[in-house]
């Protein structure tokens, strides 16, 4: 699914040249579950980013599904991005004026799918997260814990072929926690792959494979299935 | 997904409930200033305009050549248009209009109004609609009277008038036979009724002389018909036609009537420019307005871009693009400027009457036209585009990444758009103030100027029925009861010049005096006395003691002056067919505009013509007195009308009139404009203390006092305030540096109004600012660094 290499990124301020990604090369197969992990700074969120078509590189070859993406531009990114990637953020980042249904149904809207079409799917996956009883509250008015199932249901609803989760767990204290940690679990499951940047090695063992950074370029990787 | 836009804009409209407040009501006070604004234009634009034939109506000019000026005037001989009709093929019809002035009498009803004698073409030239009557045939008998709606239903009420009998003066009977609607708040015309020209000719008002411009003069040309060539050909007809007489050598020429009233003033002798200016000035100041209204939104937008930030990334990361962000903003900005549309639309309703009165028209919202609906939606979508472009664009400009990080951080760049915008708006309010300042420093000049004559309890009436009649009557009567110390007869009321003329020789003048123009005033006697003018040498006319002084003259300084009279008494002056002999000369006093310069005036003696009385009340009494004491005289000698009067004061403060409009205009945009950039200026400050809270917290806890972070915070305002002002002035100084140079009598600008305008607009902006920063800097320093 995913293939890049000899990956490049830099950061450049007036002053400071900081590498964030230098000459990054790895692979992840279709269906597979990964967590990424290293010190702050050593260029695994710009590596989620860049893997989420967010950012681009400035440097080497970045192939989503056998096609080059390295070069694509914003609308081109964003068009893949809505059909094959979902998010879920530390920070959970839900629009504070929608509520838990309209959070969902977002990217179902903006894929096009017809009204009635969203609300089945909306509510089918509301059900798999287990907060349909909270279809119609706001944000504010959940849990850390029930704000990152709703997340991860809105990265869901669009049926993507990968998710990248952001330190999924790192708001949340560890009842919470794991209870997100299955629920990917359960996606891998049924076939999405699943990339995890953590700081957690009791998340990143609910992963395959464990990729380490440092600087920029993976240092190692366990395997763990 | 419009559903889902609305839904985000409506909660977040709740959810940020002051400055929606802030944002919406500051841009209803620029919409409403706008629209009412605009209507005024509109009617600018369209007057004298929507007459049906108006592509084939002409005004007559004549242009001629005073003291070395070509000057061009509308008003012709009353020979002119039945000369055109007669003579010029080109022209379908050719009709005058002039001024009437009667009591009309309905059984014991009585009303003096004004209305105007025309040709019975008129009605067809101009097709202004009928209720009833034939415009082709209304005016065609000599005694036919056709009226407006509003008097008749003032003089017959529910009652259909036509056929109606109405006696005018104590003399004849009118039949009425039309009724107009009510003219238009468009048209140039201003009667109650219309009375054919054949009565003005029967009562001896008519008159076929080429020298006598005193009315005004339309044509209708053929539709085929070529204005150049009819133009040229009507060039030299009063030439013509005094080429064995009076040898006149003014010049004929006709003006489309679509540019009479924008493009009206004489230049040079052409036409030209004229209230197009304003219109543009007030256009200017309209979109100025709502601009600042519309700058005020952005700011405040791209202020909040903090908090809309998360949403933009979101959206970003669940697949937006950036034309459906860009959209859904600027239609989250029309939505927002629909709701201050109509807010404005209220506010405009309201505040129409006082706004009528100080622009002195008939404006009204036209609710029932499906094009205002059209310009009001119109109207709305530019400000919401308008508005809503800059923040649409900011927003969805954003990285997702870096917002969703948290790295994300409004640039802090030394000149942001956002100061530029708050500096236009100030920029904008100072010159309107600074305006406002000279405007008015400008009326007070000329209200102190000194006027000459005597103004308090002088009044002035026309002479009407019997007056002239039993003129001596009259006045002896009021010397006797008390009721005032003098009386004098005159041809114009004080305040007022009617006439003007020349064509006058003396002693030593040259065939160029010739065209030196006099304005024109003739008494009886008492005129110094009543007036309270002043003489320098000679005496007063005075008819009764002197019987020769029906041809005696009196001149002010400024006539003895441009005629070069060494020693001007006794001097014999030719004109208006009299010699008239020099008794006196007075000081100048301000007969014309307060602005102008004395003209050459001459007061002639009885051998002239009177029109107006003046009466000098008796300052020993109440003047409620004085007035029981005269009515009781006009009620014997003048039974038939009723007892009317105009105080002088009250008259020469109408010449300041316009002006005063200008100021009162200035100061309420001024004021408009401040209202909407303060409420700006509160809402920046606001987001402002709140970014900088953190920064607030950690200052208190190093130590620093309240009035350290107030300052801190309001400094940054008070700089760009100063830019502004550095900005306004030279701007300021231009623009009234040319308005003044209209008037001939005027103020230097002198530096201190830029001063006070500087210290008004940073005081005002203080205030504004220092609520938020005060508030900010008492704020508890534990809450704000807690929040990180």
């Amino acid at each position: 699914m995913i293939k890049i290499t000899e990956l490049e990124k830099v950061y450049r301020t007036e002053e400071v040249e900081t590498i964030a990604l230098n000459k990054l090369t790895m692979e992840v197969k279709d269906g597979e579950f990964v967590a990424v992990m290293g010190p702050s700074g050593c260029g695994k969120s710009t590596l989620l980013n860049i893997l989420g078509l967010l950012d681009d590189p400035d440097n080497g070859s970045f192939m989503f599904n056998n096609i080059e993406v390295a070069h694509f531009n914003e609308r081109k990114r964003a068009d893949l991005r809505k059909h094959n990637i979902g998010f879920v953020f530390q920070s959970f980042n839900l629009i504070d004026e929608l509520t838990v249904f309209e959070n969902v149904e977002l990217p179902l809207i903006y894929t096009g799918v017809k009204a009635a079409e969203r609300k089945k799917r909306v509510e089918e996956v509301l059900d798999k997260v287990q907060i349909m009883h909270r279809r119609n509250h706001y944000p504010q008015q959940l849990s850390g814990g029930q704000q990152q199932r709703v997340a991860v249901a809105r990265a869901v609803v669009n049926h993507p072929k990968l998710i990248l989760a952001d330190e999924p767990t790192g708001n949340l204290d560890s009842h919470n926690g794991n209870e997100v940690m299955e629920l990917l679990t359960e996606l891998n499951e049924q076939g999405t792959t699943i990339v995890m940047v953590t700081h957690s090695e009791h998340d990143a063992r609910y992963s395959h494979r464990i990729i380490r950074m440092l600087d920029g370029q993976t240092v190692t990787e366990n395997v763990l299935v | 997904m419009l559903k889902n836009f609305f839904l985000v804009a409506f909660r977040n409209f709740k959810k940020n409930k002051s400055f929606s407040v802030i944002n919406i009501s500051g841009l209803a006070i620029g919409m409403a200033a706008a629209i009412l604004i605009l209507l005024w234009v509109q009617n600018e634009m369209s007057f004298d305009r929507g007459y049906p034939k108006i592509s084939r109506l002409y005004r007559m000019y004549n242009r001629d050549k005073f003291s070395g000026d070509l000057w061009a005037w509308g008003t012709t001989p009353k020979i002119m248009a039945p000369t055109l009709k007669k003579d010029y093929p080109e022209i379908e019809d050719a009709v005058r209009i002039t001024y009437a002035n009667f009591l009309f009498t309905l059984g014991d009803k009585k009303l003096t109004s004004s209305g105007n004698f025309v040709d019975s073409g008129f009605l067809n030239m101009f097709d202004l609609p009928m209720i009833s009557g034939n415009p082709n045939k209304a005016l065609g008998g000599i005694y036919n009277i056709v009226i407006t709606q509003k008097f008749a239903k003032k003089f017959f009420g529910n009652d259909d008038p036509m056929g109606k009998t109405v006696k005018i003066d104590s003399a004849d009977f009118f039949t009425v036979t039309g009724v107009l609607k009510d003219l238009p708040n468009n048209t140039s015309f201003n009667f109650d009724y219309l009375l054919p020209w054949s009565y003005l000719r029967r009562i001896n008002q008519d008159d076929e002389f080429w020298g006598n411009n005193s009315v005004t003069t339309y044509v209708l040309l053929k539709p085929n018909a070529s204005h150049a060539s009819f133009d040229s050909k009507v060039k030299n007809m009063t030439i013509e036609h005094t080429k064995n007489g009076e040898k006149s050598t003014t010049e004929v020429f006709s003006y489309p009537l679509s540019k009479v009233y924008l493009y009206g003033k004489s230049e040079n002798g052409k036409l030209t420019d004229g209230r197009i200016a304003t219109v543009r000035l007030f256009s200017t100041i309209a979109g100025f307005i709502l601009l600042i209204a519309c700058i005020n939104f952005m700011n405040l937008s791209t202020a909040r871009s903090e908090k809309r930030g998360k949403e933009v990334g979101i959206r970003k990361v669940v697949g937006a693009g950036k034309f459906s962000l860009v959209s859904q903003f600027i239609g989250e900005t029309i939505l927002l400027a629909l709701f201050a549309g109509i807010i404005a639309l209220i506010i405009v309703q309201f505040s129409l009457p006082l706004y009528n009165q100080l622009v002195n028209k008939l404006l009204y919202l036209d609710y029932f036209n499906v094009y205002f609906w059209l310009e009001f939606f119109g109207f709305i979508l530019f400000t919401g585009i308008v508005a809503g472009s800059y923040p649409a664009f900011f927003l969805s400009s954003f990285q997702p990444i870096k917002v969703l990080k948290g790295t994300f951080r409004a640039a802090h760049a030394a000149i942001n758009p956002r100061k530029i915008l708050v500096v236009a708006q100030f920029t904008f309010a100072i010159v309107l103030i600074i305006s406002t300042i000279i405007v008015l420093n400008q009326i007070n000049y000329a209200q102190s100027r000194e006027t000459g004559y005597q103004k308090n309890n002088l009044i002035y009436m026309f002479l009407e029925g019997d007056m002239g009649k039993n003129y001596d009557l009259i006045k002896e009567g009021l010397l006797n009861n008390g009721a005032a110390t003098g009386v004098t007869k005159s041809m114009s009321p004080i305040t007022q010049r009617f006439s003007d003329g020349w064509g006058f020789s003396w002693q030593g003048s040259t065939p160029e005096d010739a065209k030196l123009d006099f304005v024109r005033l003739s008494s009886d006697a008492d005129f110094l006395k009543v007036m309270g003018a002043t003489l320098v040498e000679g005496r007063d006319i005075d008819i009764r003691n002197y019987p020769g002084d029906s041809t005696a003259m009196l001149l002010n300084e400024t006539a003895v002056k441009k005629m070069r009279l060494k020693s001007p008494l006794g001097q014999i002056i030719n004109g208006d067919g009299q010699n008239w002999k020099v008794t006196g000369v007075i000081k100048d006093f301000i007969f014309e505009s307060p602005y102008d310069p004395v003209n050459p005036l001459m007061i002639m003696g009885p051998k002239s013509w009177f029109n107006v009385m003046h009466i000098k009340l008796n300052p020993g009494k109440p003047v409620a007195e004085d007035l029981k004491l005269a009515e009781q005289v006009f009620k014997q000698y003048n039974p038939q009308y009723p007892f009317g009067y105009h105080f002088v004061d009250k008259e020469y403060a109408k010449k300041f009139e316009d002006t005063k409009r200008t100021g009162t205009l200035a100061g309420l945009f001024a004021g408009l404009t401040i209202i909407i950039s303060c409420l700006g200026l509160f809402g920046l400050a606001a987001y402002m203390a709140e970014n900088r809270i953190k920064e607030i917290g950690v200052r208190k806890v190093l130590g620093a006092s309240v009035a350290n972070i107030a300052s801190l915070l309001s400094k940054d305002f008070l700089k760009l305030v100063a830019i502004s002002f550095v900005v306004a002035s030279p701007v300021a100084w231009y623009a009234m540096h040319k308005w003044l140079a209209d008037y001939n009598y005027r103020i230097s600008i002198e530096w201190w109004v830029f001063a006070l305008a500087g210290l008004l607009a940073m005081l005002i902006s203080l205030l504004t600012v220092s609520f938020q920063a005060v508030k900010a800097a008492m704020a508890n320093p534990v809450k704000s660094l807690r929040t990180e």
